[in-house]
């Protein structure tokens, strides 16, 4: 039992974080990739700025780095690095009491990094080492969610944030590459996939599994179904399956059909699911995101803005 | 003024050697009017002192630099900050921190306790009955209007069950001590003082700042504060619960103390609540949770009178529960501090409390009041606005340092100004003497330097009055500055309170 508020305030901090995590990897390696001058750098700037949810019109009248500088440090852009990490930090102070210190003095120290007037000339000078150390410090975080928090209801409303969040970053970023929009060609240049695994932070695990073959079948079959590697998008729903399932033991019974059954039937969807299938992966992902989708209005529903005339004593 | 002056022109002509060591001393404490906490008047260093003062000299400036940096580091990462909204960005500031810590000997703690708990008794007794039967008002020993006319009087507390009487369950008075180191009481602060979690965080970064000076000194623990406090608030509902739940009731996030009202929270391990979190139905108070509905029973609520329901008190506010009120006056649930404390509070009220304390106790008061002249009497009215150079004014509403005038460091305009203001409203007004507050060492910019403190002092009552032993002392940063406020640019320091005995099992003075 704990607050409604509370509760959706611990699962922004979730989202927020993940988002930033995610958003700084995509950073990472769209900076990497312009390295190269050749068209494999144009196609995975291309993928990281519509991973990224930015439009291509994005790019036009600024270099590759002037846009990643953008993605991270502009706080008119509500998905900015700096954002999402302002707007984490900003739902844990509001629940500061449920949180553990160790937890709340990782975020707020991330926090503090970077909106410091020195972090931007720091990123000028070490880029790459910056997100780096953002990317680390957030494991450290989730580090500390893990090690440190009880691992009851404020807990898993927080991973409950991060996996939901997962799961539609990833079938974002599969849908950039692999989708099968009209007019839209799939990514076939070898460094360019790699990249994208990077972006998935799954090219060691992938190798590990495919060896270096590397083709999209493939990366969205593991992407997709794998149930080990934890950026999947199976295992997130699995995940998000499971949390939801103890957060609702003790919803009130006629809310038994919301959004643990939703998640639990995404989940079979995707086991039960094949490449073969005929409506392709675009298809699958578009699903993802909206089941994603659906389940948040559901988790709200439930648990946060219910309607108080159900729930009165009688 | 002039020792004011004087004493600031001998702080700046002291050199800045590397040892701070050299700093303390009858050098550089010239004996001034102010009362010294560390070094007598003849500059030697107090026993209760002692300690800490010969720490002080074996550490060099730039050691204590250092430590200030430490320190200040882990208050920001804590996050013990509150926010400064500038021209379209917004800054977290911490409230500057000291590094030396106030020392107070047992002997004088003993006196202040005692005063304190005197003090508060009669002010629960006084609000009981100016609330009830109104007997000192019939007796004539408070003017009947100026309670009943005061804008903090509640008349919707007239005549309401208030458990054990104990209208004021949170107070931290202010404290100061005059030119002859006798400790009075400046304010009362029975509406919901702030500060206690600098106390806490004051005492946790002195520990890792002094710890063999903390071991050798022998102090006193303040760290069951929360626990006494969850305690006193449970016994407010004891009769008729048996595990009353608890929350504590925030104004949100942007509130300055908001940092303060999340600690507590979290180390009596009850939910901080807002105003939306609760829901009154059919006169019981609950709060939303992910399971549905649940009953609150004490609501420590740090949120004022005027905000806590738009429907009894202001109609605008979105901060508080709409029917909490009613759900008061029903017996469903208590509100602490309760409504209407501040008219004991009132600036013009306190002018009176020796008489309360002899009225209800027949006792004389333990701790003094400072000289107060009320500027409703037409002849106090006249002296004030003949002696505005000497002394302070104060508006009798306002808190936090606002609405009032230091008389001796205001240009003549100011004074003139506030003079027509005090004219034209005079029972808005008091006045009281300049007093010297007494001084103590601080850390400013590397060096040691005297400045001005106070003492505030956290006081629980329940079912019975708790002192904790130890207090906020805060700190005037400006050199010969007397305003402590922290929104006025004060800060903080620990405070020490020596017990009974050594650590080495000797008595302490």
């Amino acid at each position: 039992m704990m607050l409604a508020r509370v509760a959706d305030s611990l699962y922004w901090v979730g989202r927020y974080v993940e988002r930033a995590e995610h958003l700084s990897r995509l950073s990472d390696v769209m900076l990497t990739a312009t390295l190269d001058q050749n068209d494999t750098a144009v196609s995975v700037i291309q993928v990281a700025v519509a991973a990224a949810g930015d439009p291509i019109e994005f790019l036009e009248g600024r270099t590759a780095y002037e846009a990643v500088h953008s993605m991270v440090f502009d706080r008119d852009d509500k998905g900015s690095v700096v954002t999402s990490l302002a707007q984490a930090r900003e739902n844990a102070r509001q629940v500061r009491d449920q949180i553990t210190t160790e937890t709340w003095e990782r975020l707020n120290m991330l926090y503090l990094r970077v909106t410091d007037p020195q972090a931007e000339q720091s990123f000028a000078h070490a880029s790459s080492a910056f997100l780096h150390s953002i990317i680390a410090d957030l494991h450290l975080f989730k580090g500390a969610v893990d090690a440190t928090m009880s691992h009851g209801e404020g807990w898993r409303f927080l991973l409950l944030g991060v996996y939901l969040e997962r799961a539609q970053l990833i079938a974002r970023l599969l849908d950039v590459c692999f989708g099968d929009k009209p007019g839209h060609s799939q990514l076939e240049d070898h460094f360019a996939q790699m990249a994208v695994l990077r972006m998935a932070c799954a090219l060691e695990p992938y190798l590990r599994v495919y060896t270096a073959e590397i083709h999209p079948r493939l990366i969205l079959e593991f992407l997709l179904f794998d149930d080990e590697f934890p950026r999947s998008i199976r295992f997130s729903t699995l995940r998000m399956e499971e949390h939801l399932t103890h957060l609702t033991r003790h919803a009130a019974p006629s809310d038994r059909s919301g959004p643990e059954r939703l998640a639990a039937r995404l989940s079979a969807r995707l086991h039960f699911a094949d490449m073969d299938e005929t409506l392709g992966a675009g298809a699958l992902l578009g699903i993802v995101v909206a089941e994603c989708a659906r389940i948040h209005l559901a988790v709200y529903e439930t648990f946060v803005a219910y309607p108080l005339e159900q729930r009165l004593p009688a | 003024m002039g020792v004011v002056q004087s004493m600031a022109e001998s702080m700046s002509a002291t050199p800045a050697p590397h040892a701070a060591s050299a700093l303390i001393g009858p050098a550089f404490y010239q004996p001034g009017r102010s009362y010294d906490e560390m070094l007598t008047q003849d500059g030697a260093v107090r026993s209760h002192y002692a300690a800490l003062q010969s720490r002080m000299s074996t550490l060099t400036g730039a050691e204590l630099a250092d430590r200030q940096r430490t320190l200040e580091q882990s208050f920001l990462l804590q996050g013990i900050t509150f926010t400064v909204y500038g021209a379209g960005s917004a800054t977290e500031r911490i409230i500057p921190t000291d590094l030396f810590p106030r020392i107070i000997p047992a002997s004088e703690w003993r006196q202040i306790e005692a005063g304190l708990t005197q003090r508060l008794s009669a002010l629960n007794l006084f609000l009981a009955d100016i609330y009830g039967d109104q007997k000192i008002l019939a007796d004539g020993v408070v003017p009947r209007e100026l309670v009943l006319s005061a804008p903090s009087y509640r008349r919707e507390m007239r005549g309401l069950y208030v458990p054990h009487n104990s209208y004021v369950n949170v107070s931290g008075a202010d404290l100061i001590r005059g030119e002859d180191g006798a400790f009075a009481v400046l304010e009362d602060n029975l509406r919901v003082p702030s500060g206690v979690s600098y106390m806490l965080a004051n005492r946790d970064a002195s520990k890792r700042t002094f710890p063999g000076t903390y071991r050798t000194a022998g102090v006193q623990p303040v760290e069951r504060y929360p626990d006494l406090l969850l305690a006193t608030l449970k016994s407010l509902a004891s009769d008729w619960r048996s595990n009353p739940q608890v929350v504590v009731l925030t104004p949100g996030v942007y509130n300055s103390a908001y940092y303060e009202h999340a600690y507590l929270a979290r180390l009596m391990g009850v939910p901080l609540v807002e105003g939306r979190d609760l829901v009154v139905h059919d006169n019981l108070v609950y709060m939303r949770t992910t399971e549905g509905l649940r009953r609150v029973d004490v609501i420590y609520r740090r949120v004022d009178d005027d905000f806590i329901d738009p429907l009894t008190f202001r109609r605008d506010s979105s901060l508080g529960v709409a029917g909490l009120f009613n759900a008061y006056r029903a017996g469903a649930v208590v509100i602490a501090n309760a409504p209407g404390t501040g008219v004991a509070d009132d600036k013009a009220v306190y002018a009176y409390v020796p008489e309360i304390i002899r009225y209800y106790l027949d006792q004389d008061a333990i701790l003094p009041n400072i000289e107060t002249y009320l500027c409703r009497e037409p002849v106090q009215l006249q002296h004030t606005l003949a002696n505005l150079d000497k002394l302070v004014v104060k508006a009798v509403g306002a808190s936090g340092g606002y609405g009032m005038l230091v008389g001796p460091h205001a240009t003549p305009q100011e004074r003139a100004e506030f003079a027509i203001q005090v004219a034209a409203d005079p029972a808005n007004y008091i006045a009281q003497p300049t007093i010297q507050l007494s001084i103590a060492p601080c850390l400013v910019d590397g060096q040691i330097e005297p400045r001005h403190v106070d003492l505030r002092p956290f006081v629980l009552s329940g079912q019975k009055i708790v002192v904790t032993p130890g207090a906020l002392t805060r700190v005037a940063l400006k050199r010969g500055s007397l305003v402590v406020n922290s929104s006025q640019g004060g800060g903080s320091k620990d405070t020490w309170v020596l017990s009974e005995t050594a650590p080495d099992g000797s008595a302490q003075p």
